[in-house]
């Protein structure tokens, strides 16, 4: 059986698609994301390590309530993405982008609001692709891929043109991925994520480890998943390549929505807010 | 265009259409109807990620497969002998030195470490699985499931060692009956401590995301729950007496008893036996899932 490619006009067009089981006040169906007043806190202790033994011994101290903290990461952000945007997300480190990328991936649930997503998620987050060092890249890429909900069929058709994308080095890809330099586990993850046919790819600061030839190889994909209807966000701090590749920019900090419109303002404003940061650091380092 | 393909178009149309909400939860079950729809739709993955798994320990080579086999039969021998030396102290509680009792240990043991085998793998499951978790959204009660199939994969290959040694004896052992109607019950044990298990590794699982040495512990916790199980001595001398509750209380000991009854004595096991370890599997399975399901979306935050 062979599954009709993405490309096809029928798909892209939403009106053709049922929207049965769907709640009353459900986004309107070209919306990719929408995000109603997202707020997510955590708790963070800062023991890395929680152990029975710890817990029995610290019992009945108040110093272990000191130890936990509520760390905001995303404050009241509320916005809409159409459908095809390629959306820039910037800030200072600490921001709270991953964290928001997080929860679109559904994998941390927002503390308040709502997240609604519209489609399958594919991810290329911080910590690669959920890689297991021991096995080989070609188990990682199967797993993968049964993890993201495809069938074992489809795993293996799609199979050949990730290791073709990821184009690594002759046999690396049967080796233990511990085996593997940087660049390849970034190359191999990039493969993974934009070719599982994603509606929406939410890319996290990870195509800083490719070389240039590959870097310009991912570029060309992102804009063929976009010509497809999909559904980019890109966490760069790299202000040229959301200036380049994307068409809608929103800038956090401290976990608050700041800025969103126009990628070339949004980068603007947020080096403004940078260098005026840095002057008065530098001023006050003066006095 | 085929049926197929406009099947596949449909199937395709309806996940690009897919709507997810994600919202703040207390401790509470996610929606249950797409949890388990996502579920089933990756079985395959908890498979895939056992074999793997196994592959990268042991399996992979002959060698491998047979120390499966060799280790808990080698334990089988050294808990034999502890049972000589316990047995010349107590005639009561403990059987004597024949092959009836080697082949009780047998049939105890590699069903019990079914459970056991469960348990440790279950409980790293989750800690384990710690990038997979960090960076893909998906049912973690796939990780539990995982384990409990690598479990099985560890224990089915005990079952052929188990019939050549039943086959074996019967020659020499005028107690063993053959071949007997109750190993027809054999089956329904095995999945009603296939249930029990999904719902141990499940508990385990999760305490170790909240307390990182609970596998130190469990090492002593299975040791003690061992020797409380029907493995080392024989269930039916525990009848009757004052402290057969240990048996009941036990929620292993139900069904190891069971399975060692048909092996050991041919006979149906007892009703009370039954009852207990269906009771037992499901009140397991229960309070894992309502363990684990209510605190999955914690666990990304915990790792």
């Amino acid at each position: 059986m062979t599954l009709p490619s993405v490309s096809d006009p029928h798909l892209s067009d939403p009106s053709l698609v049922p929207a049965e089981q769907e709640p009353p006040d459900a986004p309107p169906q070209d919306v990719a994301v929408s995000m109603r007043n997202v707020w997510i806190r955590y708790r963070t202790s800062f023991d890395p390590n929680p152990t029975m033994r710890k817990a029995f011994t610290s019992m009945g101290k108040k110093t272990r309530e000191r130890n936990i903290r509520i760390v905001e990461a995303v404050r009241g952000v509320s916005a809409e993405v159409p459908r095809g945007t390629v959306m820039g997300i910037v800030g200072s480190n600490g921001a709270g982008k991953s964290t928001l990328m997080r929860a679109l991936a559904g994998i941390l649930a927002p503390s308040e609001g709502r997240i609604e997503v519209r489609g399958r998620v594919s991810t290329l987050l911080a910590l690669g692709v959920g890689f297991n060092a021991a096995l080989s890249g070609r188990e990682n890429v199967i797993l993968g891929g049964l993890a993201a909900g495809l069938t074992r069929e489809e795993v293996e058709a799609k199979y050949d043109e990730i290791a073709a994308f990821a184009d690594l080095p002759d046999g690396f890809i049967d080796m233990p991925m511990r085996t593997y330099s940087s660049g390849m586990y970034g190359r191999l993850g990039f493969a993974v994520s934009v070719n599982m046919d994603p509606d929406i790819l939410l890319v996290d600061e990870a195509l800083s480890t490719g070389d240039a030839a590959f870097k310009e190889k991912s570029f060309n994909k992102m804009r063929e998943l976009c010509e497809q209807a999909s559904t980019i966000f890109l966490v760069s701090h790299a202000l040229g390549t959301v200036t380049e590749l994307c068409n809608d920019a929103m800038w956090l900090h401290k976990g608050e929505l700041i800025q969103r419109g126009e990628p070339k303002e949004v980068c603007k404003a947020y080096t403004d807010f940078l260098h005026v940061k840095q002057t008065s650091m530098t001023t006050l380092e003066d006095i | 265009m085929t049926d197929t393909d406009t099947a596949a178009r449909e199937a395709l149309q309806a996940k690009r259409n897919e709507l997810h909400i994600y919202e703040p939860h207390k401790a509470n079950f996610p929606p249950m109807r797409p949890y388990v729809r996502d579920l089933w739709a990756r079985r395959r993955f908890a498979y895939e990620l056992s074999r793997t798994g196994q592959r990268s320990g042991f399996l992979d080579s002959p060698l491998g497969a047979l120390w499966l086999v060799l280790n808990p039969l080698l334990l089988a021998f050294v808990y034999y002998l502890l049972v000589l030396v316990l047995s010349s102290q107590s005639k009561t509680a403990f059987p004597g030195a024949g092959i009836t009792t080697f082949m009780h240990i047998i049939v105890g043991l590699f069903t019990w470490y079914y459970s056991q085998n469960c348990m440790t793998i279950g409980a790293t499951s989750i800690t384990m699985g710690g990038r997979l978790i960090l960076n893909q959204s998906f049912p973690r009660t796939l990780l539990p499931m995982s384990a409990l199939i690598s479990a099985f994969l560890q224990y089915w290959p005990t079952l052929p060692v188990t019939v050549a040694f039943y086959v074996g004896f019967n020659v020499i052992d005028p107690q063993l009956q053959g071949l007997t109607w109750p190993m027809l019950l054999l089956p329904v044990l095995f999945v009603i401590q296939t249930v029990q298990n999904m719902g141990l590794a499940m508990i385990f699982g999760t305490m170790q995301v909240y307390f990182r040495d609970t596998t130190k512990f469990l090492s002593y916790i299975l040791r003690i729950w061992l020797y409380l199980s029907p493995v080392l001595w024989f269930p039916e001398r525990f009848i009757g007496h004052s402290f057969q509750w240990i048996l009941y209380l036990n929620p292993l000991g139900p069904v190891v008893g069971s399975v060692t009854q048909i092996w050991i004595n041919g006979e149906w096991p007892r009703a009370s036996f039954i009852l207990a370890s269906v009771v037992w599997a499901i009140v397991t399975l229960l309070i894992g899932a309502w363990v684990f399901v209510t605190r999955e979306r914690d666990f990304a935050v915990r790792l």
